[in-house]
Formats: structure tokens, C-alpha cells, sequence
């Protein structure tokens, strides 16, 4: 199951369509959002991964039949006080990643919190993908499989479990997205780079103190 | 401790691997050991008695191996005792007593010795007893970290014995079972004790089995441990013979039951001193740089005796031992180098050492160690004849440098009679002369001096401070900049570290991945101190809160100042307030959109084409600056960088860390004008390399570059310094906030002014100063006229023509706002406009009247990628009372 390396890039030929997507990364501090990127793009896993402050950006290409899905990646910093940078990042964002730690209850409960308040505030077809992460770490679990993916269902979420650590998942949770994007003609969005630059002023509807309104 | 006649020595072993499979709890891989000693061995470099050998280093090797780097003496009682010189009762006296004074040293100072022996009772130049070799047990946390035994079994008292291996609890690498105490060394001097009265050895030649055997006897009740051992030694008769006191003295030693036994605490009370009139020498009253307490209380001046009047000519044994070693580590001292030629480290040929098998997962079979994981004891001499050799030629003068001549200071550094121009060295790059044995000594002496001195030299530590920061005293220059003074050590100590807070979660995930490539701060000991230092700066500042980043900001305190909590702690105090204030409210978005927005000015203000740039495709600092600034740059780069970073970041004032922000962008100036945004926002998600020096001189260029009032923020500082202490020597560490402020200054802006503009506004003040009118008497710039009578800034006004006539700024240029653009969007032509476009490098003030044509004037003028461009705040309205507006002279 678990793969290692990177995901799979545009080979040589160029064929078919070309499409962008504004990709967010959320979850409570430590679940691993930061590694689940970094396995994604760069195929590796850095134990001390360092805090993320702020916000960071990743770019990332994969092959989808005759489709070339360009990811364009957010990952922000988990800590509480930070949510309110939140939404400059996922505000035109097409997907979302909502990261918990399978071995703690409580970056659950924040991860529902997210998933409550993108579907409240973040374009409406946004897609939105629960990851579990930590998953090779499933003699100390905290959250059963079971019970996220029944949370994951009421709301139409994507769903799985996913290790940075042994890469288990992680590919298959951004092609999964890929596939479940819409890719239309018209609207692939291809060239047309989503709008992480809003400027700050613009009025910010969570905004109960924080870093960046 | 001074250097005197010691000798450095390397010894060397290896940490206990772990077997390559082994996670922790986390599913991560377990700190190596070797990370482990290294951070526990900090503690012991403390350590510093008459009675015991001056640990140096702890230098990690290849193969988790490790080498330690100890004061040494080649005497020692083992070659000692065969002299039969302790057989006298007085000299045996004599050396307990000093053994004892070493151990309840070390005691004191929560390490136990547990590995005394006749090798590791070292005898110096004058007989004097050294212990070495005394942080084994401490340093391996109690033997858990290696995997041999620490200390010799003949020496071990029975409960050791009977206690087996430590075992750690793997989360809180703590023992599960309480380590040795003191009271184990006292076992083992009795032994040797006994060894000396006899002149020979217990059990020579027994196998480590038997010895266990035979200590376990001891623990029968009806066992008369002295006697039997004396048999063992044939001195039952010569003990008998020796004074009661000694009798007693070893009877308390040796006592099976711990309780019973005396620790060396109570022994050096022993009557048997006291009879033989032996007092405790009080260690040398301590020096401390921080206190509240009187420093030259009690100080006792050595007196010159007539054998002192023969002055030694070695003045390197003057210096501190510390010192020495890192000069020594400077002349090109290698431990490796030291140790593989004696043989220590053998080098095999690499396919010797190859594994017979690695499986797919990773995991190795069949790989021999280079060398055996068991213990050898022995120490190598580090020759300090290369040391001396590059020293040679400096003059003895230079070793006590005096300060009190202020002239020297004016004149720079000395020149040393070697020829080599020490002003030429201070030119020239950091990592260069860091590395400069000879530039360093200097260096290092004056700085001595000067911390020494502190606070009253602190005038001189910032003058040196501009020159350069010697690596071995950075902290404490730091801590000179940041102005720490006080009882840091009480304050550090009053503050509650351990009740959970509600951070705590935040903070226990944070520091495993807070600079962990640095073996200092990977360790568990250094864990445990971030933590403490973090939760005192949360449970001391109420009013503000942890926010992420706070740990990197820590971390360089922390890592100069790893066995100094209280300073650490201090100094994060002082640097927060001093370049973070209010960052780190629960709500800090107001002070750090101000901070992002005044240093959008500024980079419009120094590079507009590249601030053109940024904003066209929406690369805002939003987006990439505020891990720059909320962590002043702690998290973008490596350790070894920020600290030359902040040499510099510490000179200057508050909004320095703004100039340094442009500096970067500078350095990338092409790139990122070529980049559109995903690779302008990629370039910064992991920071490239840069060139920090050259970014540290373009960041004061630019301040320089740069009127005060530029970087004006209302949630700056505002209090103006009540009593001036610091000296005012360097021109970039004024802050424009502790200015007091009147009509002609800033004032605060909200955010949607900052922001609608693209440019800096400038105070009346300012423009006075620049622009060296004479005001009236209400100014408080002082108004210098510049020599060579250049002006600095060109005055803009664009108000209309008439408005104009009626008063304008003496040299000012008139572009009228409403005529000065065509359609297109250039200014059109006309001699106003030549004058501007050849005043290319002056500070471009556009003046107008109230209203918004002035900054729209900027704005087109930035658009127009014209440098230096500002506004004055307020318009010419505020400088109506200040008699400067004149009439402009006829148009002829
Ligand atoms: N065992 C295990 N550890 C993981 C896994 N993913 C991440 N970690 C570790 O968990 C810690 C936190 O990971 P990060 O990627 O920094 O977490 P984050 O969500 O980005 O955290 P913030 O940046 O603070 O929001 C790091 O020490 C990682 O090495 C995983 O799948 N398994
Ligand atoms: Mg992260």
C-alpha cells in the first residue's frame, strides 16, 4: 500500500488539458500538514518538519488520464491563533485537505470545526478531502476509522487515512481530489491563477482577532 | 579557572546505537545517544573547583563516538602510589581530604562520581589532588546511554552492585530506579584509601564476577567488611598502627549499609581533618556579571610575594582555560587528527566496515563497528605547542590590555607588533576572521575587559560591538546590547515553570521541531530548558500570548546561553519589547499590518520597480514576511546565520528589522522582477541561500538612505527613554519613537491611509533636518550643516502655481498635481520636471496642501519607478509656523 517517492509527473508527451487548482491545507497544529506536502511534492519526510508560521506554498503536478492537474498548494499554520490568516488561503481555493491526527481526539473535533466553517464560508463547490493522518502510528489511535469516515459521509467529505511517515495514502488523496475536480473546458482554470493575494483589508468575515484580518 | 601548568586531554568513546528500526512513541526515530550526552555534558563545563579537572568539550564523531576534552595531568595516583609517599598517614590525610572537597564540589552541583579510582585521581604540578573523569555517570545519564559499565568493579559498594543496569523511562528520560548518590564515591575511597595504607591493590587479576561475588559477602550481617579486605590486602597489622582517626574515618567509608554511610558532605567534617589541621579552601569568590549583589565585596587582591616579583614569562597560563581551548581549537587543534594518531581511533579500510546484509526496510546486519563499544580509558594529550607557536609574537602588553585610555578606542583596534594589521583582519569577512587565531585572541582579551566592566564600559561594547562580536563571548555581548542587568538568576527563579498551562500542548509540539539540526537544542536536556524558558516568558507576560514563532525567537538565546537559563530567559525578555512590541498580543493584527504596511513603503521607497512588481502579481508581505518579522528572521535561516544577523539586527533601532527585510528582497532583485508569482512565493517558502554579510551592510545602507520618520509606526514604543543610559554611539540604534514629538512630528495613521499610499510620509522634522533649513528655535533637530553642502532631498510642491507664489519651500521644485501628468501617464516636460528626473538619488519629498494630491503625486512617481520618493505629513501647512516659506525669487 504505501508507495515512496513523489507523485507521478506530466511525462513528455503533451497531451490533453491543463488544469490549475487552488489546493488548502487545515488542521490543528503537529497533525502533519506540513509532511503531508512535502511527501506529496517532494516524496520525502523531515521528523522535525518545522512549525509553520504563517503560511506556506507548494506546487505540485499530476496526470490524470489525458489531464495534467496543476496543484497549487496552501499549507497553512495550525496553530488556533492563526486562523484568523485562514481565509486568504482557502477564500477561491477549489479543494481543501482538512488534516487531523488519528491519535489525538482533539485535532478531530478540530478538524470538524474547519470542515463546519469552510462549508459556511469557502466557494460553494469547494471539495473537500478529510485526511486522518499519522496513520502508522495506530497502536496508540484515538479516533476510529470508523467513526471518521461516518463524519465523513454526512458530509460528503473525502475520506482516508494517510501516513507522511510511510507515505501511505498521501498520493491517493490528492488524485482522488484530482478526480473529483471539475475539469470543463471552459472552467479548468487553467492559466488562471487563483487570488491567494486578496488584499487583507478586504473585509474578512472571521475575524475575531489574530494575526492578519 | 585559569590555565596554570594544565594540559588539555581527549579521551574518547562511543554512545550505546539504537538499532535502526527503533521509533519512539511519537513513530519517530529516537534521538541518538550521542545527542543525548552532549546535551547533558553542557552542565558539567560548568563545573569549575581547585579539586577537580575543568571540563572543556564534548565533540560528537562518527558512529555516534564521542570525544571529551578535559583538563589533564599526566600524574596520577595509580603512578603515584607505588612511591609509597601516601603510606605516610599525613600525605593519605592530605588526599582524602582533597579527594573529599572535589566530590562534595561536584555533589553540590548535582553530579556523583561513581567511576573513582586511582586513575582518575589525578596529581598536578604541586601534588594537588585533580579528579577527572568525574562526569562519565552524569553525562551518560547514570550508564544509560552507553553500553558498558561505568566505573571499576573493585571500587563499586555493594548496593551498586546489587542494583544492575539503569533503566530510563523512554518519555521523560528520566531513571527508573534513583540514580547513585554520593555516598557510593565515599565506598570507593575507603577502597583506595585501603590500597594506599597497604600498597597494593584489591583484587588484582579477579575476574568481574568474583569481585561481585566477593562485595556481596559484604552484605551478610555478622561481616567485618575492613577486616576481611585488610586480609585481602595483608594490612591488617599496618592499619592498626595508624591513628584512630584514620581508623574511623575508613570504618565510615566503608559501611555496607548506605544509610549508614557518610556522604562526603559530612566527611569533610571528619575529626581526622581537624586534627591534622586541614581547612577547606572557600573556592575563589565567584564572579558574577548579573547580581544585584556588591561585586567587589570581599574581593581580596593577591598580594605580591618576592617569588611573584620573578614575573613568569607565560602569560597564555594566565588566561582562563576555556579561553585557551578555543584558541587552541583555532590553531588548528583536531581531535581526531590528536586521536587517531595515537592509535585511538583506528581507521579501517570503509569495506571492512560494510554491512553483510541490509534488508529493503533499511535495517543492517552483520556491520562491525569500526572499533569496540567498550570503554578505554585512556587520554591523550593535546600539544598546545601550536597554540603557543601562533602566539608567539604578540607582545606580552597585548595580554593585559588597559581600557581606561579612552583614546585607544577612538583609534581602533591595536596593531599588533606581528606585522599583521589587526584593523586589515577586521575588514575582512565574519567567517574569516572568526576563524583567525590571532584576531580572536585580541578580541577575546578586550572583550574580557569589557564585560567585565559592564555596565560602566557599555559604551565601549557597543563601539566594539559595530566592529565585531568574538563568537566566545556572544552572549554576553548580547546580553550588554539587550542592557540585562539586575538579579537575573532570582527573577528567572521566582517565575513558576512547572504548573500546566493551557500553552503547554502548543508548546511540547513546537520545540522537537524548532531547529533540531542543531545538537545542542536536539537534546532532551535542551527540551526541558525550552520549555522552562518558554513558559516563563508566557506566565511572566500576561498581556501577551504564545504564538508560533515564539520558539524560534528563542531559540539563539537559548543555544548561546544553554547553561544559563535566567540569562537566556532575560534576554528574550529585553529583545521582545525592544523589536517586538505588542507582536505578540492575542490580537496583533493591527500592530503587524502596520509593520507589513510601513514596509511596503519602504520597499517602494528604495526599490519601486521591484515593489511594482510585487504588487502587479499580488506577492504581497502578507504572504511571505511574517515569519520574517514575527521571529526577526529566526526561522528563515540556520543558527550559524541568524547569529551574524542579529550582531547587527542588536545594534539597531526598532525598525531595523524593516532594512533588513528590503536587504533581502535586494539581494533577489532580478529574480524576482523575472518571477511571476508562484515562483516569487515559492522563492521564500524555504528561504535560499543568502549572502548575510552583504545583506547586513545593504540594510544599514539603506537605513542611512532612509529619513526616521520613514518607519514612524504607532505601535511602535512609545515611551521615550526616561533616563539615557545608553550611549548614543551608534547612529542607526536611535529609535524615532523616543524622540519627544510635537507638531512638526508623526502621527499615528490608520491602516487604510497606510495602505492607499504607496510611499512613506515624512515628518516636518525630518524635512528640516534633510533639508538643513534653520528653523525656529522649536525644532529639536538638530540642524548640522553638512560639509561638503550637497543637498539631500528635492521638495516637490504640487499645489497650483499661485498657492505656490504665496510661500514655498526655499528650493523647492513647483509640478503642479493637475497638469503634471499627460494621458499617457508621463510627466510632461518642463524644467521642473529636468530638475527631478537629474535628481535621481536625492530623497524626493512631494509637498501639497491638504487633500490627496500630494500622495497620489508619490503614487505616479512609484509607478514611474522613481527612488526614494515620500511625502511630507501634513503638507506645507505645518511648516506655516516655522518662518522657513519664503516667496520664490522672480522669474526673470
Ligand atoms: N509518526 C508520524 N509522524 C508524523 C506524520 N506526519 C507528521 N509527523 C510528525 O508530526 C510532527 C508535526 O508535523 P508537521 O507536518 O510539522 O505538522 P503541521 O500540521 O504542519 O503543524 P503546524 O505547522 O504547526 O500547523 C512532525 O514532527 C512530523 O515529523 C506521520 O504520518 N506519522
Ligand atoms: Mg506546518
Amino acid at each position: 500500500m504505501s508507495q515512496r517517492g513523489g507523485a507521478q509527473r506530466p511525462n513528455g508527451a503533451a497531451q490533453g488539458k491543463i488544469c490549475q487548482f487552488k489546493l488548502v491545507l487545515l488542521g490543528e497544529s503537529a497533525v502533519g500538514k506540513s509532511s503531508l506536502v512535502l511527501r506529496f511534492v517532494k516524496g520525502q519526510f523531515h521528523e522535525y518538519q518545522e512549525s509553520t508560521i504563517g503560511a506556506a506554498f507548494l506546487t505540485q503536478t499530476v496526470c490524470l488520464d489525458d489531464t495534467t492537474v496543476k496543484f497549487e498548494i496552501w499549507d497553512t499554520a495550525g496553530q488556533e491563533r492563526y486562523h484568523s490568516l485562514a481565509p486568504m488561503y482557502y477564500r477561491g481555493a477549489q479543494a481543501a485537505i482538512v488534516v487531523y491526527d488519528i491519535t489525538n481526539q482533539d485535532t478531530f473535533g478540530r478538524a470538524k470545526t474547519w470542515v463546519k466553517e469552510l462549508q459556511r464560508q469557502a466557494s460553494p463547490n469547494i471539495v473537500i478531502a478529510l485526511a486522518g493522518n499519522k496513520a502508522d502510528l495506530s497502536n496508540k489511535r484515538m479516533v476510529e476509522y470508523e467513526e471518521a469516515q461516518g463524519y465523513a459521509e454526512e458530509n460528503s467529505l473525502l475520506f482516508m487515512e494517510t501516513s507522511a511517515k510511510t507515505a501511505m495514502n498521501v498520493n491517493d488523496i490528492f488524485l482522488a481530489i484530482a478526480k473529483k475536480l471539475p475539469k470543463s473546458d471552459s472552467g479548468g482554470q487553467s492559466g488562471q491563477r487563483p487570488q491567494p493575494g486578496v488584499r487583507l483589508n478586504e473585509q474578512n468575515q472571521a475575524s475575531e482577532g489574530g494575526c492578519c484580518k | 579557572m585559569a590555565l596554570g601548568k594544565a594540559q588539555f586531554g581527549v579521551s574518547t568513546f562511543f554512545a550505546a546505537s539504537h538499532s535502526n528500526d527503533k521509533c519512539g512513541a511519537n513513530g519517530l526515530p529516537l534521538t541518538p545517544n550521542s545527542i543525548k550526552i552532549v546535551g547533558r555534558f553542557q552542565h558539567l563545563k560548568t563545573l569549575d573547583h581547585h579539586h577537580i579537572c575543568k571540563y572543556l568539550d564534548c565533540v560528537r564523531g562518527r558512529h555516534e563516538r564521542l570525544m571529551i576534552v578535559q583538563e589533564h595531568y599526566t600524574n596520577n595516583l595509580n603512578l603515584g602510589w607505588k612511591t609509597g609517599k601516601f603510606q605516610s598517614e599525613d600525605n593519605l590525610v592530605k588526599l582524602a581530604f582533597e579527594v573529599l572537597q572535589g566530590l562534595y564540589y561536584m555533589n553540590q552541583h548535582e553530579v556523583t562520581h561513581r567511576n573513582l579510582s586511582m586513575d582518575n585521581i589525578l596529581l598536578d604540578t604541586e601534588g594537588k589532588v585533580k579528579l577527572s573523569n568525574f562526569g562519565m555517570y552524569y553525562m551518560t545519564n547514570g550508564g544509560a546511554y552507553v553500553s558498558f559499565p561505568v566505573g571499576q568493579m573493585c571500587y563499586m559498594c555493594p548496593e551498586v552492585i546489587c542494583s544492575g543496569p539503569v533503566q530510563i523511562d523512554e518519555e521523560t528520560e528520566l531513571p527508573v530506579l534513583p540514580p547513585s548518590g554520593p555516598k557510593v564515591d565515599v565506598w570507593s575511597l575507603g577502597c583506595i584509601a585501603l590500597e594506599l595504607i597497604s600498597g597494593m591493590k584489591l583484587w588484582e587479576g579477579v575476574s568481574n564476577q568474583q569481585i561481585a561475588r566477593n562485595v556481596l559477602v559484604f552484605l551478610k550481617p555478622d561481616c567485618d567488611v575492613i577486616n576481611s579486605i585488610c586480609t585481602e590486602l595483608k594490612c591488617v597489622e599496618k592499619l592498626q598502627s595508624l591513628s584512630p582517626y584514620l581508623n574511623d574515618f575508613i570504618r565510615k567509608c566503608l559501611t555496607v549499609d548506605p544509610t549508614h554511610r557518610p556522604d562526603p558532605s559530612e566527611l569533610v567534617h571528619h575529626e581526622m581533618f581537624t586534627v591534622h589541621k586541614l581547612k577547606q579552601v572557600s573556592p575563589r569568590n565567584g564572579y558574577h556579571l548579573f547580581t544585584s549583589k556588591l561585586r567587589c565585596k570581599d574581593l581580596e587582591l593577591p598580594e605580591l610575594t618576592e617569588n611573584d616579583v620573578e614575573l613568569d614569562n607565560d602569560h597564555l597560563s594566565e588566561r582562563n582555560m576555556e579561553e585557551v581551548y578555543y584558541l587552541w581549537r583555532l590553531a588548528g587543534g583536531d581531535l581526531e587528527g590528536v586521536l587517531k594518531k595515537a592509535g585511538m581511533i583506528k581507521a579501517k579500510p570503509p569495506v571492512t566496515i560494510l554491512p553483510s546484509l541490509t534488508l529493503d526496510n533499511g535495517e543492517v546486519l552483520g556491520q562491525g563497528r569500526d572499533q569496540m563499544e567498550l570503554l578505554d580509558e585512556t587520554v591523550v594529550l593535546l600539544s598546545q605547542d601550536q597554540l603557543r607557536q601562533r602566539l608567539s609574537d604578540i607582545d606580552e602588553k597585548s595580554y593585559y590590555k588597559l581600557l581606561e585610555d579612552e583614546s585607544t578606542i577612538t583609534e581602533g583596534l591595536p596593531s599588533s607588533p606581528s606585522n599583521v594589521d589587526l584593523n586589515d583582519t577586521a575588514s575582512l569577512p565574519l567567517v574569516i576572521k572568526e576563524k583567525d587565531v590571532e584576531y580572536q585572541f585580541h578580541r577575546v582579551i578586550l572583550y574580557e575587559r569589557l564585560i567585565n566592566g559592564y555596565p560602566y564600559k557599555k559604551a565601549h561594547i557597543w563601539k566594539e560591538a559595530r566592529v565585531d562580536v568574538p563568537p566566545l563571548f556572544r552572549n554576553l555581548v548580547w546580553a550588554a546590547l539587550l542592557e540585562v542587568e539586575g538579579d537575573i538568576q532570582a527573577q528567572y527563579d521566582s517565575i513558576d515553570k512547572e504548573t500546566p498551562i493551557g500553552t503547554d500542548r502548543q508548546i511540547a509540539v513546537d520545540i522537537p521541531r524548532c531547529h533540531q539540526y542543531h545538537e545542542l537544542l536536539a537534546s532532551p536536556t535542551a527540551h526541558a530548558k525550552f520549555k522552562r524558558v518558554l513558559k516563563a516568558w508566557v506566565v511572566s507576560h500576561p498581556e501577551y500570548v504564545y504564538w508560533q514563532g515564539l520558539d524560534s525567537l528563542c531559540a539563539p538565546f537559548l543555544a548561546l546561553n544553554f547553561n544559563n537559563e535566567a540569562l537566556a530567559y532575560a534576554c528574550i525578555k529585553a529583545f521582545i519589547p525592544k523589536y517586538l512590541h505588542k507582536f505578540f498580543l492575542k490580537d496583533n493584527s493591527p500592530v503587524i499590518q502596520e509593520y507589513l504596511a510601513v514596509f511596503s513603503h519602504l520597499i517602494a521607497f528604495h526599490e519601486p520597480e521591484l515593489s511594482n512588481h510585487m504588487e502587479g502579481i499580488g506577492f504581497i508581505p502578507d504572504l511571505y514576511a511574517i515569519p520574517w518579522f514575527l521571529t526577526m528572521f529566526a526561522h528563515v535561516f540556520p543558527l550559524n546565520k541568524i547569529v551574524h544577523l542579529w550582531d547587527t539586527l542588536l545594534l539597531g533601532n526598532s525598525s531595523f528589522p524593516l532594512y533588513i527585510g528590503v536587504a533581502i528582497l535586494k539581494q533577489f532583485h532580478d529574480r524576482l522582477l523575472s518571477f511571476g508569482f508562484n515562483e516569487c512565493i515559492l522563492l521564500f517558502s524555504d528561504m535560499p541561500v543568502i549572502d548575510l554579510q552583504q545583506c547586513v551592510k545593504d540594510a544599514i545602507q539603506i537605513f542611512c538612505n532612509t529619513p526616521k520618520s520613514a518607519t514612524y509606526r504607532q505601535h511602535a514604543k512609545q515611551t521615550p527613554k526616561k533616563n539615557e543610559t545608553r550611549p548614543n554611539v551608534s547612529y542607526y540604534s536611535r529609535d524615532y519613537n523616543e524622540k519627544p514629538s510635537n507638531e512638526l512630528s508623526m502621527e499615528p495613521l490608520t491602516l487604510d491611509e497606510l495602505r492607499s499610499e504607496k510611499c512613506p510620509r515624512i515628518s516636518a522634522e525630518d524635512l528640516l533636518e534633510l533639508g538643513e533649513f534653520i528653523g525656529n528655535a522649536n525644532t529639536r533637530s538638530p540642524t548640522k550643516k553638512r560639509g561638503n553642502g550637497k543637498p539631500l532631498l528635492l521638495v516637490i510642491d504640487v499645489r497650483g502655481p499661485d498657492e505656490f507664489k504665496r510661500g514655498m519651500i526655499p528650493g523647492s521644485v513647483n509640478i503642479p498635481f493637475q497638469s503634471a501628468f499627460s494621458p499617457e501617464g508621463d510627466l510632461v516636460t518642463c524644467p521642473a520636471v529636468t530638475t527631478l528626473k537629474q535628481s535621481k538619488s536625492l530623497v524626493k519629498v512631494v509637498v501639497g496642501s491638504r487633500g490627496r494630491n500630494a500622495s497620489n503625486f508619490a503614487n505616479e512617481l512609484v509607478r514611474l519607478d522613481y527612488t526614494r520618493v515620500c511625502t511630507l505629513h501634513n503638507g506645507i501647512d505645518v511648516l506655516r509656523h516655522t518662518g522657513i516659506l519664503s516667496v520664490p525669487p522672480p522669474e526673470i
